[in-house]
């Protein structure tokens, strides 16, 4: 993989450029102004909910848009008369995020340590927020090759979060039978709130290791059967195919 | 360099192939021209030599290897440039370039090029903010930062304003005096007709024709001479065969008339274009 370097160094240079980074950072000030005002129980249960937000939210719209202003500007075309491969391109997109999510991690605990002077297990948030950032940089990947413009990645996103995020939501209300709640845990999002919330609290190890076994084995086949497959036939598209 | 047998391409939602059946071969260190209207097959030729439209039919061979035997160092010995301008718009024009020459193993100083397409002053500047000549400058540039061997230019200077087109046709000369190699699709029939060793006309899907600029000239012109003298005030035309011209009358009209204009009847790459194919470059 010699240009992964140089296509992460070339994507984080894009993603200041375009002021994708500035956006994201006024997200992370906005959730340090939160934590400013809450204590205790609360601010630990809050935490966790950064970090699931920024992993599964921010991810699939930060990816949505570097690809939003690709497709705009055509400049996979050039970009693939070049060297790079196919697998490069793409893993280049998923550590981009990655590195993006653990420069919020470290960003979000440096100032909920300061301001409250809160920790928690890194050791176990640190693995969780890379593998729930990879699954969901891919998720993204997925939806924006299927949009045609930015409208329509943001209603095939608003669908994702209806039908995978609010039902665990709902289910925590008592709206959703726990008969059928106790599924949720295939839903990508469920599982990654799982994974998140171990390093905050005592989470059934079962849980643990099935989401990582899970969200891994997703991850592997959403590259395989589904974000490739989707790239070849996109990259036709942009040659008019 | 690269041998082209029967390919055939058509596009998933296509009835028809698009490219059908075309043959043909380009040498080392020659500049080989592809010219045919909108639509005809040149970039999709293109595209398919350059290994961006996969599943053609027939056989293409690249140093004497099958296309496909190449992986993505291909892309080290070939530079392309494509007819759209192509750039990250909001990156300046020096550092889209240094990030695609990050992703080369062989790469030539920027600061030549850019002086020499009269890009350097603007360097700094964001390629959004580029006009349209300037994109394309940019893009040409783009396809040399590797020093390839290879290069394939779609339409160069289409959009390019004359004193630039003419510098970059010298900049493609030099790379041929070098020995690099060029495919060049262009409906520009001047462009072809200064710079090409070689052209093949597509129509339809089809090669139409295949040759010298200079012996498709010869093959298709008109071999006379039209003179245009005056006579008492008034304008006569006279047309000679070339086998005329050494007659005594046509140097009795040279010594005594009044000349204007004398021209040999050769025709331009474009009317043979229109002859052979039938259809016109600019639809």
């Amino acid at each position: 993989m010699p240009n992964l370097r140089a296509l992460i160094q070339g994507e984080f240079i894009r993603l200041n450029k375009y002021n994708l980074f500035a956006a994201n950072f006024v997200v992370l000030l906005f959730w340090v102004f939160l934590v400013w005002f809450l204590e205790g129980d609360v601010l630990r249960q809050f935490i966790p909910v950064i970090f699931l937000m920024d992993s599964v939210m921010m991810t699939i719209l930060l990816v949505g848009a570097t690809l939003f202003y690709e497709k705009k500007e055509h400049t996979i075309n050039s970009v693939m008369v070049t060297p790079v491969t196919e697998n490069e391109y793409l893993l280049s997109k998923i550590l981009v995020n990655a590195l993006n999510s653990l420069i919020t991690v470290a960003f979000i605990s440096l100032a909920v340590y300061l301001i409250k002077g809160v920790t928690y297990n890194y050791w176990l948030l640190v693995p969780a927020v890379l593998l729930v950032t990879v699954v969901h940089t891919l998720i993204g990947i997925r939806l924006s090759y299927s949009a045609k413009d930015f409208t329509s990645l943001l209603i095939n996103y608003m669908i994702y979060v209806f039908v995978f995020v609010l039902p665990p939501v709902f289910a925590q209300f008592g709206l959703i039978d726990a008969s059928v709640a106790r599924f949720f845990i295939l839903l990508p999002p469920e599982a990654s709130s799982i994974l998140i919330a171990s390093g905050f609290a005592d989470v059934e190890l079962w849980k643990i290791l099935f989401s990582y076994g899970y969200l891994t084995l997703l991850s592997m086949l959403m590259y395989w059967f589904s974000v490739k497959p989707m790239f070849n036939e996109y990259m036709m598209k942009e040659m008019g195919v | 360099m690269i041998k082209v047998n029967n390919l055939r391409y058509k596009y998933q939602k296509s009835k028809d192939y698009t490219v059908n059946g075309i043959d043909f071969q380009i040498n080392e260190g020659e500049i080989f021209g592809f010219l045919g209207p909108s639509g005809a097959g040149k970039s999709t030729t293109q595209k398919v030599l350059i290994k961006l439209l996969r599943g053609f039919e027939g056989e293409i061979e690249y140093q004497g290897k099958p296309l496909n035997s190449y992986d993505d160092q291909f892309y080290q010995d070939i530079g392309v440039s494509f007819e759209m301008p192509i750039s990250f718009s909001k990156l300046t024009a020096l550092e889209n370039l240094e990030f695609f020459q990050r992703l080369y193993k062989k790469t030539v100083d920027l600061a030549p090029l850019l002086k020499r397409v009269g890009l350097w002053d603007d360097r700094h500047k964001k390629a959004g903010e580029y006009s349209k000549g300037m994109k394309i400058r940019l893009n040409f540039i783009r396809a040399l930062i590797n020093d390839p061997m290879f290069l394939f230019l779609d339409e160069p200077t289409n959009g390019v304003d004359p004193a630039n087109s003419r510098i970059m046709k010298d900049m493609i000369l030099e790379f041929k005096q070098k020995g690099g190699t060029v495919f060049l699709t262009s409906h520009i029939m001047g462009d072809v007709d200064e710079l090409c060793d070689r052209v093949a006309f597509i129509a339809e899907g089809k090669l139409r024709e295949e040759g010298s600029p200079r012996d498709l000239k010869l093959k298709y012109g008109r071999r006379t001479v039209t003179m245009e003298y005056r006579e008492n005030g008034e304008l006569h035309t006279r047309i000679f065969t070339m086998e005329e011209i050494k007659s005594p009358a046509f140097f009795k009209l040279l010594q005594e008339k009044e000349i204007e204009t004398l021209h040999s009847g050769e025709t331009t790459l474009e009317e043979i274009f229109i002859k052979v194919t039938g259809v016109k470059l600019r639809a």
